[in-house]
This record gives C-alpha cells, structure tokens and sequence, in this order.
C-alpha cells in the first residue's frame, strides 16, 4: 500500500489551472521527486496534499485513509509533515521549544496538572526534551538547542525544520525546495539526510525541488510537471533524456547529451 | 562580589519583586485612605485586564480591540443580574464572567478568517457596537446615564477594604495562572500560531481550537476584571468602557512587553500612575497614552521587560522572549510575496 | 419623507465616500490602514475654523489653507510613525498609527476645545431652504455634494493622468517593482499619506458648514469611512466612492424608518457582516483565499 497517493487531482484558480488531473503514488521508504519548470505548479501539489488548498477533482489518500478537504492539522495528526519554501521556525522560541513545538501532537493537554505543575507534566516534558535533543542530533544541530529560531543562518534554520517536521515521527513528509539558497556544502548534508530519513525510518518523502542535482541523485522516482499536468514519471535516469521533459524546460531544439 | 550579584540580580526577578508587591498591597487598608484603597483596587482591576489582553495579543499575536467592551460585557452582566434579578455579587460576577467569556470565544469564529489588521477594525467595530449596545438597549442596560448598585457587605471590613482584597487575590491568582499557562502546551501553540500560522498547522496545531481558547481565556480574565469592577465602583456605565479604554490597555501591555506576563503586570502599574497624575486633564491623557503607545512601538518594541531581561537574567522569561515586532517583518514580506494582502487570513 | 432622507443620505455618503478615498488611497499605496486618518479631518476641520473665524481670512483661502496644512499633516506623520515600520509587521504598524490618532485627538482637544468642545462652524450660505415641488434642500447640502463630486473628479484626474498619479499607482500594484525602476517608494508613500490627508481635509471643509466640530468626530468619520471601503472593497477607489454613498443612504434609511439610534450603528454593523461574509466587499479585486 502506498504511503501517499494522488488521484486525478484537477485544481483552478481564477480561471487558470494549477493542476489538470495528476495522479502519482508514494511508497513507503520511497523518495520521490517532483521538478517542473516555473508556474508548473509543484507548490500547489504540496499545498494540496497537505490540506491548505482544496482541490476542485480528484482525491489524496494518506496510508489508504481519504484525506482530501481535511484541516491541515488534521491530515498532520495522520502522520504527514511538510517543510517550506521561505523559513517557518518560530523566531521567537529557541530551537529547543520548535522542537517541543514539533511534538504538539504527542503530548496531551492536561490542563488541571500544568496549572499545578504535577509531577507528571514534569515527566512527560523532560521526555519531549530529549526526544528533541535526538532530532537535532539527527540532523547535526546539537549545540544549538537554545539559540533563538531568528538568530540561525537560513541554512541552519533549514536543518532545524526539517528536525522538527521529523520529531514528530511522521510516515510521510512533504519538502518544498529544501535545497534552495543552499551552499554545496549544506546541499550534501541534505543529501545525506534525505537517504537517512529514508532508509533508517522507512519514512516515504515527497521531494519538491528545482536544483536538479539534488533530484537526480537522491531520488527513486521522478514525476515532472509542467503546466499543471504530468508530463513524465520514471526512474532518473530516463527522466533526464526524455525529449518532452527536455523540451518543457528548454524549448523545442534541444536534444539529450549523446544524441 | 559575583555570588553576590547573582543573589541580587535573582532577588530582582520578577517573582521576587512580585511577592513583595502582594505583601505591600496586602498592608495598604491599613494606611491609605479610601480614594488610595480605591486606586488600589483599580490597579488589581488593570493587572488582570492587561495579563489577559497580553495573553491575546502579545502570546497568540491576535490584534483584537474588544477587551475594553468584553470588560465593559462582564461589568454589565455581573450589575445586570444583580439589579434586574437581585443575585448577589457572588453569583452575579462569575455569571458575567461567563458570559463574557461566550462573547469572546464566539469572536474567534470570524476572527479565524481575518488576518491581522481586518481582525483589528473588526474587533473596534464590535466594540463601538457594544457601546451602541449599552446606550441605547435602554430597557434592559439603563441607557447612557449607566445604574448604580449597592456595595457587597463584608463582615470585618468595609466594603472598599472588602473588594480591594478580593481584587487583590483574584489578579495574585490569574497572574499566577496565566505564567503557568504560558509555559504549557497551550502556551507554546498559541506562540507558534503568532509566529507562523501555516507551520503551526502543518505540525498539528489546531488552529480553531487554539485561537477560540486564547480569545476565550482573554475574555474571561476581562470579565471577571468587569464583575470586580461593577463591585468597585458600585456604578456600570457606558462611558467607563469606551475606546480610549481600549487605548490604555494596548499602551499598558506595550509598554510592559508584549509577550511578558510581568511585564503587563509593569505596564498597568505605571500607565495607572500615568493617569491619576493626569486626572485633571482628558486631552493631556491622550497625548501621553498615545504618545507612549507610538514611541514604545517605535523605540521599545520589547516593552520594558525586555529591556529589563538585557540587564538582568532573571527576567528572561523561560519559554518566550518578549516580542519583537520587527522580526515578523520577514513573513509578511513573504505573504504579501505569494498573493495580495486581503482580509482573508494567509500568512505565509 | 423618502427622497428627504436619500438626500441627506446622499450628502453625508459624499463625505464619507471622500473619507473613504483617502482611506483606500493609502491602503493601495502602502498597504496599511491609517487609523489616524479621521484625526487629519478633524485636526483640518479646526484649522479651517481658526483660519475662517479667528485670523478672519475668507472662506476659501481658509479652505485651502486648511487642506493644505492636512496635506503637510499627512507626510509628517508617515514619516515620523509609518517609514521606521515599513519593513515591521502589522501589530506594530496599527498601534503606531493608533498612537498618532490618539496624539492628534489630544492635541484637537487640547487647542479647541474647552468650550464645551463642539464648534459651530458659520455657514457659507444662508440657510434657509429651497424647496423644488416635493423636495427640500438645504443649500450647504448642495455645496457639500458639488464640492464633493468636484474634489472626486479632480483626484481621479490626478491619479490616472498625472505621472506622479502613475507613479502611485505602479508602487501600489508592485513596490519591489517600482524600486526596481528607480521610484523612491518611501516619498510615494509620503505623497500618498499627504493627498489622503488633504482629501479628509477637503471632506472636513465641505462638513464643517453643517455639522458642529468636535474633537471625537475624527474617529466616528474613520469607522464609517472604513466602513464605506471595505464595502466597496480595500483596493478599489471606485469601490470607496461607491460604499461611501451606500452606507449614507443605507445609515438615513435605517435612521428614519428604525430608529434615531440607528444612524451610529450601521456603520458597525456592516463593516463586522462584510468582513465576515463578503471580505473582498463589493468591486474588490480578486484576492488569493485559503481553502
């Protein structure tokens, strides 16, 4: 069964179609790439999968449970996480208190106990801290458990997110261009990341990039957009010499390197 | 002398100086006068108002204007059931509170879909018409001249020393409350949902429940605020909780610090100070509030205890910092990037 | 007893239509509420009155005067409570603006009043009434629609025919853009909060004649004004003009055939149910919705 699986997504705004009937499936422990040229419409496929933009057709199935016009927060109680595009850290915690921010959905409201400040809320917390420490330890952020989220640099605060879309234990997760903006240092580390994330939690990873390096190298399986439809899905390799994918990105005339 | 500067700057902690604050409160009916006991009374009566508008506005980053009619809603109710159905005061206040806390929690429904500034002008229109509300239902609310109401009796004391007491342990009490609150779970998602909405979403938060909590909890410390202070005053009228009102609160809880329980606490002692200095003069009183208003927002944006918390660690909050408008520019930034501003809410 | 009440309906919708255009004139160009807006009206209001009553100036030197201080008024402000915040968020940039309304309020207070604080501004025209068959007209009411259409015209001239009126425009519909092409956005901004003012201004000076002055009456012209653009919609100036006379009919309606008390309160109302329900408000642009 499939970690994710789109059907016939069709999605308008004002007129215009972001998406026009894209249907792909993720499996578990599967990275899956999705590129595209500009206006292809990839961030509204995230938007879509996770609840914040309401398709006009189709359906998204999460681990085979319908989850098409769910609350975000709804579809994230099932175990789907997603990073952005632009920074999403809370500025105003320290990276410890994203990370405890992170485990919203695992810790239990007690109201009554945390105006008591009961022994049991004190457990429960310092289990959450460490299971915070473990994630930022995961992603090589260790030291900076107490630094406030505005005062990491861009590719920091990168990392964090993703720790903290990861404390969550999620069975999938959604990246939107995690790579963008990142020196080729941080993009290795990314790499790397991506492979640990998946082979040693089993987790299935919807990758939404542009640096087609970062694509071709980690992912699985490719599926590319262009103007809202799909217009190619394979392993990389043949993704890169189709002549339709080359020709959305380049225009006609342009041929695969060795032919 | 580095022990013992710690020890000092530990004893200048906001608990410390707090529990000295209550114990000198405490004393007080038995040196001041009546006008003093009142002011007194008053400053308790700010305390609670500020810490639950800071719990709204500086924690969750909800704009909203309505505290000073939502306080005005509890006075009323609380002095309504009292003259209309002859409840005591003990029934009577926490019946208004409740249904001040309803009235609240009821505008976090719409409050869900405005973003930042619609939700400011919405929750001023709902405030201007819950004046109209109290002047003009003049069947039940009495109209523009307001009723009056007999004082609680109090078995050892008078009935200023009664309510000054009563207002003083119920602010202890939600002051406490509120700091606890904050650093609990509640506390961290209501921050997540002021400084990302969407990512605060993406990792479960919910935001209607959330949001129609902090609306709630805020609502109800200001209609508790409006029973005690229906009893204080023994009078309820319109004019008490207008939108200048309004105006004192947002200077009370930035000046003390957005996002500082302790800091509110500050902020209503010193804007109280400010305006019995100024009693005599209205227009005085608005140029200085509003002047206060301008320059902290400008100058000061982390209010007093953040600039206290440079100085001395102990006033670092544990889990918050106090709020820094500026580092939100950035996401509006991106907002206004990804679709133009309208009312409907879609930060990030 | 209808066409009486859309009269007047109509003549204090032209003020708040005005109102309105200066509101939504700032909106397009900075993408903020001024809060302090109703505060230039009436601080212009008062001026004209000092100009016209105290330094004995005539009328319309001291309108011009009047409009022309706001003007100055305006820029003032942004500069001082709005440039430091551009790049700062939204509560910051509302409280500050709540600030200076507040300042404003005090300092009106303050100059004028004392006299129990409302003034009578002397009306231009004599007031008897004309009456033409069924309809009765005061003549102020004349002038106040007339002056109103004249200042309409004008602006909108500005606006769409005038470089600076393009340039406006442009930094409205894309500032990064504008910069790009060596606008200085903050002086648009500045420009922008000046013409606002010295429309609220024009406003206060076509109502003085026939309503009395008071230091409180900025903020009640800023809720109806505010009320009057978010009908029309935030970032269409038509939309303003149109909501304007809308809610002046629609409050003198409610006021005749309800109640007196009515008069205050539709504004309120109809700014909570566009909100709620019709955000984007009659002629707004398409706006990018959450599902």
């Amino acid at each position: 069964m499939s970690s994710l699986s789109l059907r016939n997504i069709s999605v308008s705004f004002g007129g215009v179609a972001a998406l026009s009937d894209v249907s792909l499936a993720v499996a578990p422990a599967e990275i899956r790439g999705i590129i595209g040229p500009n206006g292809a419409g990839k961030t509204t496929l995230i938007n879509v999968v996770c609840g914040l933009a309401r398709p006009d057709r189709g359906s998204v199935e999460l681990n085979g449970r319908t989850v098409t016009g769910m609350k975000p927060s709804a579809i994230a109680a099932l175990g789907l996480r997603r990073t952005f595009q632009t920074s999403s850290l809370f500025g105003g915690l320290t990276v410890l208190e994203n990370m405890v921010t992170g485990q919203h959905l695992s810790t239990r409201p007690r109201f009554l106990a945390t105006c008591l400040a009961a022994r049991a809320v004190r457990e429960e917390e310092r289990e959450t801290v460490e299971r915070s420490r473990r994630a930022l330890d995961f992603v090589g952020m260790a030291g900076f458990a107490d630094r406030l989220g505005r005062e990491l640099s861009f590719g920091q605060q990168r990392l964090v997110e993703i720790a903290r879309a990861l404390v969550g234990e999620p069975n999938t997760l959604l990246m939107d261009e995690p790579a963008v903006g990142l020196s080729l240092v941080r993009l290795a580390d990314v790499d790397r990341l991506l492979r640990r994330i998946r082979d040693e939690r089993g987790i299935a990873i919807l990758l939404v990039e542009h640096v087609i390096r970062l694509v071709m190298e980690v992912s699985d399986k490719i599926t590319v957009l262009s103007s809202g439809s799909v217009i190619a899905e394979g392993a990389p390799a043949e993704v890169r010499s189709d002549q339709g994918v080359i020709e959305a990105y380049l225009g006609k005339g342009y041929h695969a390197r060795g032919q | 002398m580095m022990r013992g500067g710690k020890i000092a700057v530990r004893l200048l902690g906001p608990g410390p100086i707090g529990l000295l604050c209550f114990f000198a409160m405490l004393l007080l009916p038995l040196v001041a006068n009546p006008y003093l006991l009142f002011v007194g009374t008053q400053l308790s009566i700010f305390v609670i108002l500020a810490v639950g508008l800071n719990i709204l506005v500086g924690y969750c980053g909800q704009l909203a204007f309505s505290q000073a009619a939502i306080f005005g809603i509890g006075a009323y109710g609380a002095g309504l059931l009292k003259v209309h159905l002859g409840w005591s005061f003990l029934l009577s206040v926490p019946a208004g509170a409740a249904l001040a806390c309803a009235v609240g929690t009821l505008i976090a429904l719409p409050a869900l879909r405005l973003y930042g500034l619609y939700l400011a002008l919405a929750t001023l229109a709902f405030a201007q018409f819950t004046q109209w509300v109290f002047l003009n239902w003049e069947r039940v609310t009495f109209g523009a001249g307001g009723f009056r109401l007999s004082r609680p009796a109090f078995p050892y004391f008078t009935a200023g020393t009664g309510t000054f007491y009563i207002a003083l342990f119920v602010a202890a009490i939600l002051v406490i409350l509120a700091a606890r609150i904050i650093r609990s779970r509640f506390g961290r998602a209501i921050i997540a949902i002021r400084d990302g909405e969407v990512a605060a979403e993406s990792l479960g938060i919910d935001l209607l429940r959330y949001k129609a909590l902090a609306f709630g909890l805020s609502a109800l410390y200001a209609g508790v605020a409006g029973g005690i202070n229906a009893m204080t005053l023994g009078f309820v009228a319109p004019e008490t909780y207008d939108l200048f009102l309004a105006v004192l609160l947002k200077a009370m809880i930035v000046l003390g610090g957005l996002g500082s329980i302790a800091g509110s606490v500050l902020g209503a002692g010193i804007v109280l100070i400010l305006l019995e200095l100024l009693r005599a003069f209205k227009s005085a009183q608005e140029i200085v509030f509003g002047a206060i208003l301008l320059s902290c927002v400008l100058f000061a944006p982390s209010g007093l205890a953040g600039y206290l918390s440079t100085r001395l660690d102990s006033w670092r909050e544990r889990y918050v910092r106090a709020f820094s408008p500026l580092q939100a520019g950035a996401a509006r930034d991106a907002a206004e990037a990804s679709s133009s501003a309208s009312p409907v809410s879609g930060n990030a | 007893m209808l066409t009486y009440l859309l009269l007047g309906g109509l003549t204090s919708g032209a003020l708040y239509a005005l109102v309105a255009l200066g509101i939504v004139l700032v909106y397009k160009a900075t993408g903020t509420i001024n809060f302090a807006h109703g505060e230039f009206l009436m601080i212009s209001g008062f001026l004209a009155y000092s100009l016209y009553v105290f330094a004995g100036l005539p009328y319309l030197i001291s309108i011009l005067g009047a409009v022309l201080l706001a003007f100055l008024l305006g820029a003032i402000a942004e500069r001082i409570a709005f440039r430091p915040l551009m790049h700062a968020n939204m509560v910051s940039l509302v409280l500050a603006t709540v600030g200076v309304s507040f300042i404003l309020k005090g300092s009106g207070r303050m100059l004028w009043g004392g006299r129990g604080d409302y003034l009578a501004f002397p009306p231009l025209l004599p007031p008897d009434p004309i009456i033409i068959g069924e309809i009765i007209l005061v003549p102020q009411q004349l002038v106040v629609l007339a002056g109103a259409m004249v200042v309409m015209v004008a602006f909108a001239l500005f606006f769409r025919l005038t470089r600076i009126g393009k340039t406006m425009q442009a930094t409205a519909d894309n500032p990064k853009a504008a910069r790009l092409v060596g606008i200085r956005v903050e002086q648009v901004h500045m420009l922008a909060f000046g013409v606002g003012a010295a429309i609220a201004g024009a406003a206060a000076a076509l109502m003085a004649p026939i309503t009395l002055l008071y230091p409180d009456i900025g903020f009640s012209l800023f809720i109806k004004g505010f009320a009057a653009a978010v009908l029309g919609g935030l970032n269409s100036m038509a939309g303003a003009l149109l909501g304007g006379f809308l809610i002046g009919v629609i409050e003198s309606l409610a006021g005749g055939y309800i109640a007196t008390s009515f008069l205050e309160v539709s504004a309120f109302i109809v700014i909570m149910v566009t909100l709620i329900f019709k955000p984007r408000g009659l002629l707004g642009l398409n706006a990018v919705r959450r599902a």
